[in-house]
């Protein structure tokens, strides 16, 4: 089942307004470790020290500063920032729409699916709309004092909102400094037929969480008082570039 | 060195095997802050205290719990938790290749890129150009930083890119969201494709700003109108000499100097 | 805004706005000032080389507000050089490394006159390749009295074996620096050793040196700034220019010529200009190259 409603509001443009609730579509639980003294297994609790002083800290004698030069700062009032937060609203306002494929994936942050509120105003036919033209809705929208930037997407008769990355954030694939490196069609071909024979259907499902499962059972080990084998992390060699089309070809027929 | 690792190892397809590193693909955009001390203007560090010693823990004698009652940890160590599933830490295995148009983009998390380390750029090329010219990715299963990530491997401009996907068991079904049978009205859906036909262009990220980082920043500039910006004093002690026998050392190279000149 | 595209080192570069003026008491444009840059890259590089760039920018000139920046902007080239640092609060960080002669040009395009660096490089942050003395003349005191710190200074430590180099911050103070270069050094060890320095100055000479930072404390002395031996810190580059009145910079004096100009007792000499920094860069070559390659030891630790 999704998660409960985190927000309520309305997707907005020209003459449509589309009234909706947002659901969380991922929920993830993970076991939780915490920081332990190693000497007596004492919970650590965390504390901010001063650097000048060495002393801890409370909250209260905190302060949030911007650094405007080597350890200068501007003293920020919270109240003022709090003045700096976007308006509250209900309109999920769309700016425009783009073809969804046009969408580079690594913008993509978090999805939530969206529940028509109260009537059925508009979400059935703007589901059919980004469906049929393949497009999404670039929209904004404030939601507990924070502004998102999203996409309005549609996939299987729901309308999904998903909030996206700034441009800024992504960083550019020219600022890795790959290299040009000539690779053979002969080579390309090879590696082709190899993934080719590797190509399965995506099925998730395939895929537990073995790991969660592992932990919890070497946290009950060890709570029993068993010993664990401590193993060593596999490493394995690369492949040398003049033996690559080897390596491919040896691929190659191990899976044919 | 162009960008720095959060991760090295190998990622391997088959019997062919890429010596990588991995990057973050994206780097946060908000306007950051430091704490301070509100009476000396000091910057704060985070440091990790002992209750029942009183005293702060350096890094080294830190080791992770896990609860099981009340004031009862199971200690565990970082090799104990490498050894979960050790044949995961230094290697993305790719298992199988996918199309990446059948992956539901409600399965990505988090982006990072490889980038080939020394020896790896010619097998990453051909890796980044087959999975670009097919469109498939490769999933793999991998352990950073004691948790156990499926992720996709897929060709962006050329680079391999890595994104975390979430588990099945975590995406939550949008079966109780769908629509209860409406009537979609032709008349309305006519219109609302004329506004929306109106409204289509292309996406060009670079358009959106953050609007709340705007804010901030023209607050910033607003108050180093206004305000001095406030000094942090010199984090070592000024009190205190040194240690007794550089002290004598210096003393006895002064009464020289000064026999000198 | 007037563009121009040019080729550096085989690297394309939209420079722009060239003929603004950046010092306006002197009519110094962003052009002298990349030109400037161009001509000094041979003798600064190595000294930016791998550490973490500061930028401190006057887009309008010098005698309007500046932007201070440790984050590598992101609209950068795709050609620069990064490293990511982790902040204290754990917080990571992208960072400019100016490693070539491409990235300096984009940097002083950016009007950032002033380049800093911190004394360790980015892929060994805890680890200083120098031992730094920051001599700083209080109100009444003058560049003078700083030499004549500096130059007791140097005879100090160099009876405990070790050699330093000096330049001239550029604004009204000395820089001393001893070069360490030793794997293992830690900011610790330096920032200990350049404090007992400073306290035995002050102990014989207290009417001309404070190793405190308090203001009222360096009225009429020289205070020895030993604190800039910390890892968060950064020294303005040897070579860079200063953001003041007239373009200034950062230049390395040798010790002889130091005594010269203090037994002249003319503070104007001590001021290197863009110009002649060019002019006795070419004639003398690097004359802190050393501060990069020497490898010393401090005793007494």
């Amino acid at each position: 089942m999704a998660g409960g409603t985190i927000w309520k509001g309305a997707i907005h443009f020209g003459e449509t307004s589309v009234p909706v609730k947002l659901h969380a579509a991922v929920k993830e639980e993970r076991i939780q470790f915490h920081l332990l003294h190693r000497s007596d297994r004492v919970r650590l609790h965390q504390l901010m020290i001063c650097a000048y002083e060495k002393k801890p800290v409370p909250v209260e004698a905190q302060t949030r500063g911007f650094e405007v030069e080597e350890g200068k700062y501007l003293i920020v009032d919270p109240e003022e920032l709090e003045q700096t937060a976007p308006e509250g609203s209900r309109a999920i306002e769309v700016h425009e729409f783009v073809p969804a494929a046009e969408i580079d994936p690594i913008f993509l942050e978090r999805v939530y699916y969206l529940e028509p509120d109260t009537v059925l105003a508009g979400y059935g036919e703007l589901v059919e709309l980004l469906e049929e033209m393949a497009i999404a809705g670039i929209c904004t929208w404030t939601m507990r004092k924070r502004s998102y930037l999203g996409a309005l997407r549609a996939r299987g008769g729901i309308i999904r909102l998903t909030t996206l990355r700034y441009a800024d954030e992504v960083v550019a694939v020219s600022s890795l400094g790959l290299k040009e490196i000539p690779v053979s069609e002969k080579e390309l071909k090879i590696g082709r037929d190899l993934i080719g024979q590797l190509t399965a259907p995506f099925q998730p499902e395939k895929f537990v969480n073995e790991h969660q499962r592992k932990l919890q059972e070497l946290i009950e080990k060890k709570a029993r008082g068993e010993k664990i084998a401590v193993l060593r992390p596999k490493y394995v060699q690369p492949t040398a570039s003049d033996q690559l089309l080897q390596a491919l070809e040896a691929s190659l027929k191990k899976v044919a | 060195m162009a960008a720095q690792g959060i991760w090295s190892g190998t990622i391997s397809f088959s019997l062919v095997a890429i010596p990588v590193q991995l990057v973050r693909a994206v780097t946060p955009g908000r306007v950051s802050f430091r704490l301070l001390h509100s009476t000396d203007y000091s910057p704060l560090a985070r440091r990790m205290l002992c209750p029942k010693e009183d005293a702060m823990i350096p890094p080294e004698e830190i080791i992770r719990g896990y609860e099981i009652g009340p004031d009862h940890y199971i200690p565990v160590t970082d090799e104990e938790l490498e050894s979960v599933t050790p044949e995961r830490s230094r290697t993305i295995e790719i298992v199988e290749f996918i199309d990446m148009e059948e992956v539901d983009p409600v399965y990505f998390d988090r982006p990072y890129y490889l980038v080939p380390t020394k020896g790896g750029e010619k097998a990453y090329r051909l890796l980044a150009e087959v999975l670009h010219r097919t469109n498939r990715a490769g999933l793999a299963r991998f352990v950073l930083a004691e948790r156990e990530y499926l992720v996709a491997v897929a060709s962006r401009e050329g680079a391999l890119a890595l994104t975390t996907l979430h588990y099945s068991e975590d995406v939550l079904p949008d079966r109780d969201v769908v629509p209860k049978e409406g009537k979609v009205a032709a008349e309305e859906k006519r219109r609302m494709k004329g506004d929306i036909e109106k409204m289509t262009t292309e996406f060009a990220p670079d358009k959106y700003a953050d609007a709340r980082r705007v804010g901030i920043l023209e607050l910033l500039k607003r108050k180093a109108k206004e305000q001095a910006p406030v000094e942090a004093p010199a984090v070592a002690a000024e009190e205190g000499e040194g240690p007794p026998d550089l002290m004598a050392a210096l003393e006895a190279a002064m009464r020289d100097v000064k026999k000198d000149r | 805004m007037n563009r121009q595209v040019v080729e550096i080192a085989g690297r394309r570069l939209s420079l722009a706005n060239l003929d603004k003026v950046l010092y306006p008491a002197f009519g110094v444009t962003k052009a002298h000032i990349l030109d400037y840059y161009r001509r000094i890259a041979e003798v600064m590089l190595p000294h930016l080389k791998d550490r973490a760039l500061t930028l401190k920018r006057y887009p309008d000139g010098v005698d309007r507000e500046f932007f201070f920046e440790k984050r590598c902007p992101s609209h950068r080239p795709a050609w620069t050089e990064t490293a990511e640092l982790l902040q204290d609060d754990g917080e990571p960080m992208t960072v400019c490394l100016v490693n070539d002669l491409a990235t300096l040009i984009w940097v002083a395009n950016l009007a950032s006159l002033e380049l800093h660096v911190p004394l360790a490089r980015a892929a060994s942050t805890e680890t200083p390749d120098a031992m730094v003395f920051d001599l700083d003349p209080g109100e009444g005191a003058d560049i003078l009295a700083c030499a004549r710190v500096a130059l007791v200074l140097r005879e100090i430590i160099s009876r405990l074996g070790l050699v330093s180099f000096v330049k001239t911050s550029g604004q009204k103070g000395l820089h001393i620096y001893v070069p360490l270069n030793l794997p293992g050094t830690t900011f610790e060890a330096t920032s200990t050793f350049s404090k007992a320095v400073a306290v035995t100055l002050q102990k014989n000479y207290p009417d001309l040196v404070t190793a405190k930072m308090a203001k009222e404390q360096r009225t009429g002395r020289v205070f020895i700034n030993w604190s800039q031996n910390d890892a968060a810190k950064t020294m303005v580059c040897v070579y860079s220019l200063r953001a003041r009145e007239k373009p200034v910079v950062s230049f390395p004096l040798s010790w002889e010529e130091l005594e010269n100009l203090a037994g002249k007792g003319d503070r104007e000499r001590f001021q290197v200009g863009h110009e002649e920094a060019v002019r006795r860069a070419e004639k003398e070559g690097d004359l802190f190259r050393e501060v990069l390659t020497k490898r010393q030891r401090l005793p007494h630790l």
